[in-house]
């Protein structure tokens, strides 16, 4: 009876420690996070001054330009990149998140670190070091010179190959990591069940391990395909501000064409599309399943 | 819970307010200047010992594009700059939407006495002060550029496929394809602008990057370049006794001259040290000094006569159609259209 009692006079307050919790972090988000969101909608709807500038009339002209064949043809290149760039990161990634949850833990703590250690430095600085390696007269090309596999220097610097391969080295840890914190959670006794109930190595991979590693993929697939989608530095410095895609078109629109309209319009259509593979996420799992370290 | 949010949210309006209440700057003898122009273009020491002779702090911040300054000053920038660079072609809508603020020629007595007259004229002279100015021409490494470049044309021919790096900008880009199709490189007519646009999808094809033109070309990434005369001056001393570049022999084509220029924004809060920079950067001795770093063409005579001997003979300004020019004009509103066609090709 007391307790009861206890619990009911209790209840009222019960509401300040979730409210200590998650109070800074929701203002947090409403200032830093859902307003300036809201802006950049509201500026998507706004028109174009003569010298860049917003005027404030509204408008679906950018929307409309959207709807121009040349950004549809932009929008599917780079999702077609942003799938590459994902698929590529998932297929190394996930034998290695496997071959590290399999190893004791104080090894496997070295080898993430080993992961990690490349982010210790400045995204730009890891670009200009494959600019430096891969230029015309760089040490990979005249490597290959030397050793006579190459009689002219072969162009890598500027094109889609070294941008692709600049995305993959930036987003795999992202991949990596929460592949990993799936595949360490899979206990060795269901594997083990499965071997025992004649399951071939290959059915137990696909019918065991892989269905309860979805939730690391998932998160994988949307920690590495959004960041892709949107970035614009490798694009730019590795494709030569010649190869454009939607994180590119969207700076130059609040940078050298400034049409800050269009770029906000842009801004919401990737908005669009990333609240687009999050609800994809749902209809397959659970969102508190998603694998986030 | 409404108390602790209220709470929250009242610390962070104060900070906020606090934040923006700070901006200092009392009226009588500045004790700052604020400076908006392109990065990597003025000496350090040109600005340290300014700010060691007049007891002020320098602000520099940096411009990505002509467009970052146009956006500031038609947004009053007063408040924030005393001191702003741009163009020669965005003067005349400057003047006219009054967004400057026009000039005491007593203020600025080296300018008046340096100053070529030629390259600082009309109604510009009230408004503006030449820093720097630059050639954008056509440079090519005479080993490795598979043809002769004499005109405009030959960067579109097939020969020329994946060996030129250009500068960016529709502004530096629409003239040259305007002239190479007979037409005023400042045209205001829509269909020729879109005639250029078609010039210029040959030109993006044979272009392997935009920027770093001189990177790319010490790389032997590109072996021809559409670029400013300063960049090119870097470029051929780096290479030294090496050195293969040519600037293109034009007959015909005019080449562009573009002037970098300081204003004042309309209601700058320091206008005193802003007069006062502006009379300290055109005295002969302290911009022959920055040459020595940014070896750009120089508008101020004075200077050019008392920089060193290798900037006045330098390679990147020998050549014979230095008055074969064409300047950047304010197109007024058909900026729009260069920039919808501009986009069209940044899309491609």
């Amino acid at each position: 009876m007391t307790t009861i009692a206890i619990a009911k006079k209790k209840k009222p307050h019960s509401r300040l420690p979730l409210l200590a919790q998650a109070g800074p972090v929701s203002v947090w988000m409403i200032l830093f996070v859902t307003i300036p969101m809201l802006f950049i909608i509201y500026i998507s709807f706004m028109t174009r001054g003569t010298f860049g500038g917003v005027e404030y009339d509204a408008t679906i002209e950018s929307y409309k330009t959207l709807m121009d064949v040349t950004y549809f043809q932009v929008i599917v290149k780079s999702l077609k990149v942003a799938l590459v760039t994902t698929v590529s990161c998932l297929i190394l990634g996930y034998p290695f998140a496997y071959y590290i949850a399999r190893k004791p833990a104080d090894v496997a703590s070295k080898l993430i670190m080993l992961l990690m250690i490349p982010f210790w430095t400045n995204s730009l600085m890891r670009l200009n070091a494959w600019m430096l390696l891969f230029q015309t007269n760089g040490p990979v090309n005249n490597t290959l010179m030397r050793w006579g596999w190459i009689n002219s220097p072969i162009k890598f610097i500027y094109t889609d190959g070294l941008v692709l391969l600049g995305l993959i080295t930036n987003m795999l840890p992202f991949a990596v990591l929460p592949m990993y914190a799936s595949i360490e959670k899979l206990q060795k006794s269901l594997l083990e069940a499965s071997a025992d109930l004649g399951a071939t190595p290959m059915h137990t991979f696909l019918h065991v391990t892989l269905p309860l590693t979805f939730p690391g993929i998932f998160s994988a697939v949307i920690l590495t395909f959004i960041p892709a989608l949107g970035t614009y530095t490798v694009t730019d410095m590795l494709g030569g501000g010649k190869v454009l895609y939607i994180g590119n078109i969207i700076k130059n629109q609040f940078g050298v064409i400034r049409n800050w309209p269009l770029g906000a319009a842009l801004s919401v259509l990737l908005l669009v599309i990333t609240a687009l593979l999050i609800f994809l996420y749902t209809r397959f799992a659970k969102i508190d399943e998603l694998e986030v370290l | 819970m409404k108390k602790a949010f209220a709470m929250i949210l009242a610390l962070v309006l104060t900070l906020g307010l606090v934040a923006c209440g700070n901006n200092g700057g009392g009226t009588e003898g500045s004790k700052e200047l604020n400076i908006f122009m392109w990065g990597d273009y003025i000496s350090g020491d040109m600005v340290s010992n300014f700010e060691k002779e007049n007891g002020v702090k320098i602000n520099l911040s940096y411009m990505n594009d002509n467009a970052d300054s146009i956006t500031k000053l038609t947004a009053g920038a007063g408040d924030e700059y005393d001191l702003i660079m741009t163009c020669d072609a965005y003067m005349e809508s400057l003047i006219k939407g009054g967004y400057l603020e026009k000039l005491d020629p007593e203020k600025i007595p080296n300018a008046i006495a340096n100053m070529n007259e030629a390259y600082w004229t009309g109604e510009n002279r009230d408004y503006c002060v030449p820093y720097l100015m630059n050639y954008i021409y056509v440079v090519y490494d005479t080993e490795r550029c598979p043809i002769e470049i004499t005109c405009y044309n030959d960067l579109i021919k097939p020969e020329m496929k994946g060996q030129i790096g250009s500068i960016d900008g529709a502004r530096n880009l629409f003239p040259i394809a305007l002239i190479a199709l007979g037409y005023d490189p400042n045209s205001t007519n829509e269909k020729e602008i879109a005639e250029a646009y078609d010039w210029l999808v040959k030109y993006n094809e044979n272009v392997v990057a935009y920027g770093s033109t001189e990177t790319n070309m010490l790389n032997g990434s590109i072996s021809c370049m559409l670029t400013y005369d300063g960049n090119t001056a870097n470029a051929m001393a780096e290479l030294g006794d090496k050195n293969t570049l040519v600037i293109a022999p034009f007959t015909k084509d005019p080449v562009q001259l573009g002037f970098d220029l300081f204003v004042i924004p309309k209601g700058a809060k320091h206008m005193d040290m802003a007069y006062k920079f502006l009379n300290y950067m055109t005295d002969a001795e302290v911009m022959a000094g920055n040459l020595v770093e940014y070896p750009y063409s120089c508008p101020n005579d004075a200077a050019v006569a008392a920089a060193s001997e290798e900037y006045r003979s330098g390679p990147a300004f020998d050549f014979d159609y230095k008055t074969n020019i064409f300047f950047q004009k304010d197109v007024g509103d058909t900026i729009a259209v260069y920039d919808k066609y501009y986009q069209m090709l940044k899309v491609g």
